[in-house]
């Protein structure tokens, strides 16, 4: 996303953003969807601007409006700081241009919505383990160790981000029965495709595409006990990972070969993983659709993974392929009971 | 050319990582060297300024707050989460 390198990483308008409006962000793909209270409020906004989604196209932007649902500016300008700029205090002036009334705390009344369409809601399960997950591209330097890649800012030159999601269970299976340091159990299936198929990705240039289950050429990824105490288990990962639209990969648009490595930390006091840092790295080449300008050739790209603290409301944004929960979480994913 | 400085060459050609598509000089993964590339990877504190600003997630939950305060709405919304997807 160009905005967070761009308008949103001035200081003006971070500066006009903290003290002059409420920020709020969103997945345009969920909001443009949802039939409840809140997916009316937004498209009665759009509506107002020049995006009014024909066929269902997307309604993505900067919006500034009011509490009672006014736009006040619109803008797809997060790639420009100067434009950004200006929007925001053309905002500014039309809300000042509203009746003191209208703008005074508390004089729009907004309660809980009366629905809400849990069809496209994306909550992390109960008692579930959330990860950040960060990609870059990478360059190798003359030693033959990565390096951070040159990139055009904007068009792959930050870190790509998304959130890793396993339920209780899904981690609870990472941990080994055997407390005995050389004891080696294979990452469960499902745990390691989900991996694969929705996070060794390339997201540094917009949104990519998934890999599919025939895409998964090779796949090998274990956990090894390197350490035992009464406070803590340490577990060393280690895999590799060939993905690839074609059979023969030599012949493949798109393809990801890959070695993985990392630590996790368990506390039996706690019950609970207390770090969970890895990374995937390797060659990767290809594009998607919206991910157009990659590199020629294969070039090094890397994923990093940690545990999120879930302190920031960043931190519980939904995976990007848990748009669709039964291919991320498996058939036996059910939206939650009274869903419309 | 007496095959021991063939085989010589070979070896100083392999060792300075000359040949094309050799393998890295270095493992870049090896013991905790990995450490090293996740830090790579992760975002620089150059690239966390859009994070001074404290982003809601939820368009309701903004109304609430922006009538409550007396402040218009900043909404940015995306294909892709700002905050997370992409």
């Amino acid at each position: 996303v160009a905005g967070r390198a761009f308008a949103f990483a001035d200081s003006e308008i971070i500066h006009l953003a903290r003290h002059e409006f409420i920020p709020v962000t969103a997945d345009d793909w969920y909001q443009r969807r949802r039939d409840d209270a809140e997916g009316e409020f937004f498209r009665k906004v759009a509506n107002q601007g020049p995006r009014k989604g024909e066929g269902g196209s997307t309604r993505q932007g900067i919006y500034c409006l009011t509490a009672d649902g006014e736009l006040l500016a619109y803008k797809n300008a997060g790639q420009n700081a100067h434009v950004m700029r200006e929007v925001l205090q053309q905002a500014l002036s039309r809300w000042r241009a509203l009746s003191a009334e209208r703008r005074q705390p508390g004089a729009v009344q907004v309660g809980d919505p009366a629905a809400v369409d849990r069809r496209y809601v994306r909550e992390l399960p109960p008692g579930g383990l959330a990860l950040r997950v960060f990609t870059r591209a990478l360059d190798r330097d003359g030693k033959g160790d990565y390096c951070d890649a040159a990139c055009k800012v904007g068009s792959g030159d930050e870190a790509g981000r998304d959130h890793l999601w396993l339920t209780r269970d899904e981690w609870k299976s990472l941990v080994p029965a055997q407390k005995k340091p050389g004891t080696t159990i294979n990452v469960p299936k499902p745990i390691a495709e989900r991996i694969a198929r929705f996070h060794l990705i390339d997201n540094t240039r917009g949104e990519p595409p998934m890999w599919s289950q025939e895409d998964i050429r090779q796949l090998t990824m274990t956990l090894r006990l390197i350490d035992a105490t009464d406070d803590r288990l340490k577990l060393r990962f280690a895999g590799e990972v060939l993905l690839a639209t074609a059979a023969d990969p030599s012949s493949a648009k798109r393809g990801f070969d890959a070695r993985l490595a990392g630590i996790l930390e368990y506390d039996p006091a706690k019950g609970e993983f207390v770090r969970f840092d890895g990374v995937a790295v390797g060659d990767h080449w290809g594009e998607g659709t919206y991910t157009r300008g990659a590199r020629p050739g294969r070039t090094a790209l890397g994923v990093a993974f940690e545990l999120a603290d879930l302190k920031s409301p960043a931190d519980l944004v939904p995976p990007q392929a848990a748009r669709d929960p039964w291919a991320y979480f498996g058939p036996g994913y059910r939206l939650q009971v009274g869903s419309r | 050319m007496p095959r021991t400085s063939i085989a010589c060459t070979l070896a100083t050609v392999l060792a300075l990582g000359l040949l094309p598509g050799r393998a890295l000089a270095i493992d870049p993964l090896a013991g905790d060297s990995w450490t090293r590339v996740h830090a790579l990877i992760k975002p620089s504190p150059a690239e966390q300024g859009w994070e001074k600003i404290p982003w809601l997630t939820s368009l309701w939950e903004a109304r609430k707050q922006a009538a409550a305060a007396g402040k218009p709405i900043l909404l940015w919304e995306m294909d892709g989460h700002p905050l997370g997807c992409t």
